[in-house]
């Protein structure tokens, strides 16, 4: 171990102590642990056996918490380490493989939080050689981390304080060369709101609140550059195979991202009723029209982006107000974005919609969960839980004050940022009954009494509501299910949308390119095999996407989970909507769709992972903690 | 119009609904019900660009989905409608 020296003072840069890489395709065969608190780092080595059973992004990240031991120490507590997990893939050719993961311990839920993210940083870190980094401690004041090519250090991040998000990346920008990528938290990782994020290039690792735990580790923001780069065992047969990925891409699996955005979702949930509204209390919104990409296309200008190895382009940036560029003032606009600030609040103003999301951005907070805590807050002013009478649905004034005031952690915003479960926990039995969370994670914009495996997918999620690890609307916007009806099939539908999330998160692969895939397990192990040069198969990667999910909730269990949490609010098992009242869900239903889910994986039929399939799994390294 | 000519009502989102150019059409037949291939192949009479993109034959393109009243899927050619239903054409990736 070596000890780094605060470069401010303008010290030479040190070496970390070095572990000679492996000679592996695809890998550099160790990770970099950085001490902010006592200023040393080390590069750990990774077995290629190691690497092949988890793979790298979700599920590297994942092995590697494991390995720290610290599940049950809360997630803000200096030791609970925040690792930055890249893949074999990053750096390739491959369309949409620059991403990288940010795996810890949530401070919303108490639970494994595993967030993605895209673009430069993903390449630059990785190129910094090693393929993960874990951060643990706690600087003695605000620091940048550097990491320069195997070289780290700290330097002072004062000038930095309260900036947002993409201000802090500019004056980042002008103070180091420009090969460098950053990643970094706004006010709102600084004063900690649980659902804080850490951003990269004007995208956010959004969920569970990791802005929050780089924030309580004094750290600003994490550069990084290098020259290290990882070889490919057959570089010419990837090569072709990523043109033809990239080709395929450009079909019409992609076009809906392409042209319109995930934003399209807007009016077809809001005709299926499936757009939560008002704290989920309907699912159709009458001002959904005015919020869709149809309509803001027209009254605004309109501008689109894309993450660096990103052939698809799905983001699209819309001008604050009509009138303006997109290239001046735009905001990028997500449907989880647009539902959470617009129907859920009852806000149908695009201009406080964009505002909203534009400003959560530059805070550096989830636009789910503050939307979704601050819808649950004006329900509760409609209740008379709350005194707060200037907090009402549909006032987008409102709104934009509440993202102000939770930025701060100012007076009512100081209660807002603790997320809709504490918030709840704070006024009692019946606020319980409808904060809109699964193990303190703000449900998402799918309508759960409207697709019941998705309802099911959020219960049993390790992160918590989840429509993103769980994918199980995948099953309900299909043939393979009845949205109305949890069936026999529910569990298995839930598990292979959840596997396959799994997989492409620790490949790592957008999940917006799955449509293209024929056979997507067989199509991932021909890319394994071409970067890595391992016989990987696709039965293999079955079994490593049922460990890494498995690996997930492990850690939960060491965290402290139990089997009640796997459950949705009592508002969705005992009332339907007001807008559809065939719409409805039981506890029984529920209950029996969880049961099946877990014998499904081989759990126990609670949900505990017994010692035998952590055998199959080869996870008995951490069966011990 | 014949004494007994029926119809169904189309409704477009996301990109259907860029190629159709409309939010929704209409589509008459004889009889009580219509099988989808017919729907679809008055749809690509009607709408070009909406089967250069979103149709195929006498069905849809994958990346496409077609479902009775926000319900029920349908896909194959044979799938009967019925006089008075609401057929959705959409984006089968619901990803967001």
């Amino acid at each position: 171990m070596v000890q780094l020296q605060n470069s401010f003072q303008s010290s030479p840069k040190l070496n970390v102590s070095q572990t000679t890489p492996l000679s592996l395709f695809g890998y550099h065969g160790r990770y970099l642990r950085v001490d902010v608190g006592t200023e040393s780092a080390d590069f750990v080595p990774l077995s290629a056996e190691w690497l092949r059973r988890f793979l790298g992004g979700s599920g590297l990240g994942t092995a590697l918490l494991l390995r720290e031991g610290t599940a049950a120490l809360d997630a803000l507590a200096p030791e609970s380490p925040l690792i930055f997990a890249f893949s074999s893939l990053v750096g390739s050719p491959l369309t949409t493989s620059a991403k990288f993961a940010i795996v810890s311990k949530s401070p919303l839920t108490q639970r494994i939080n595993d967030s993605l993210v895209s673009s430069g940083f993903a390449i630059a870190g990785k190129k910094s050689g090693c393929d993960a980094l874990v951060v643990t401690g706690r600087a003695a004041e605000l620091s940048v981390l550097v990491i320069d090519d195997g070289a780290v250090h700290l330097e002072q991040a004062d000038d930095l304080r309260g900036l947002s998000c993409a201000a802090t990346e500019q004056r980042l920008a002008a103070r180091f060369d420009p090969d460098f990528c950053f990643a970094v938290i706004g006010p709102g990782g600084e004063r900690q709101v649980r659902y804080a994020t850490i951003s990269h290039d004007g995208r956010h690792a959004g969920r569970g609140g990791s802005g929050a735990v780089l924030g309580a580790k004094n750290i600003k923001a994490i550069a990084v550059r290098g020259s290290q780069r990882c070889q490919w065992a057959e570089p010419q047969a990837l090569a072709a195979l990523a043109k033809d990925l990239s080709q395929r891409s450009f079909g019409p699996a992609t076009a809906k991202y392409r042209e319109l955005g995930t934003a399209a979702n807007m009016l077809l949930f809001n005709r299926l009723k499936t757009l939560p509204t008002r704290n989920f209390q309907q699912g159709s919104f009458e001002g959904a029209s005015a919020l869709s990409p149809e309509s803001l296309a027209e009254s605004r200008h309109r501008t689109r982006a894309y993450c660096a190895a990103c052939t698809i382009g799905c983001e699209h940036i819309y001008a604050l107000r009509p009138g303006e560029s997109a290239e001046d003032s735009g905001v990028r606009l997500e449907y989880e974005s647009m539902f959470a600030l617009g129907p859920l609040c009852g806000v149908d103003d695009p201009d406080a919609v964009l505002a909203a999301s534009k400003r959560c951005d530059e805070i550096g907070i989830d636009t789910i969960s503050a939307g979704g805590t601050i819808a649950f807050a004006m329900e509760c002013v409609d209740r008379g839980l709350l005194s707060e009478p200037w907090l009402r649905f549909g006032d987008g004034a409102a709104l934009l004050q509440a993202l102000e005031l939770i930025g701060r952690r100012e007076g009512f915003g100081n209660r807002l940022a603790e997320g809709s479960r504490l918030l709840a926990e704070s006024m009692g039995a019946e606020a319980l009954d409808f904060a809109p969370h699964v193990k303190g994670l703000e449900i998402p914009g799918y309508e759960p009494r409207s697709l019941h495996t998705m309802a099911l997918g959020f219960a049993v999620g390790t992160r918590g509501a989840d429509h993103n690890r769980s994918s199980a609307y995948e099953a309900d916007f299909s043939q393979r299910a009845d949205r109305r009806q949890l069936t026999a099939d529910s569990a298995t539908l839930a598990t292979q949308t959840e596997d396959k999330a799994a997989l492409m998160d620790s490949l790592i692969l957008c999940k917006f390119l799955r449509g293209v895939f024929t056979d997507f397990y067989a199509e991932a192990a021909e890319m394994l095999r071409l970067v890595t040069g391992a016989d990987v198969t696709a039965e293999e990667l079955h079994e490593t996407s049922h460990r890494i999910v498995s690996a997930k909730k492990l850690f939960n269990i060491r965290a402290g989970w139990t089997p009640a949490e796997d459950i949705l609010p009592a508002r969705f098992l005992s009332q339907s909507l007001s807008d559809d009242p065939t719409a409805r869900l039981t506890a029984d239903q529920l209950r029996a769709g969880i049961r099946a889910y877990n014998l499904a994986r081989g759990w126990t039929a609670e949900g505990w992972v017994g010692s035998d399939l952590l055998t199959r799994l080869q996870l008995t390294e951490f069966a011990g903690e | 119009m014949a004494p007994d000519w029926r119809t169904i009502r189309v409704e477009f989102y996301g990109i259907p609904r860029a190629r159709a150019g409309v939010a929704e059409t209409t589509i008459g037949f004889a009889g009580d019900a219509v099988t989808f291939a017919y729907v679809l192949q008055k749809l690509a009479a009607r709408f070009p660009a909406l089967a250069t993109d979103c149709l195929s034959g006498d069905g849809l393109r994958d990346g496409y989905a077609a479902n009775l009243g926000g319900m029920k899927f349908v896909r194959g050619p044979e799938d009967r409608l019925s006089a008075g239903d609401t057929l959705l054409i959409f984006s089968a990736d619901a990803g967001g």
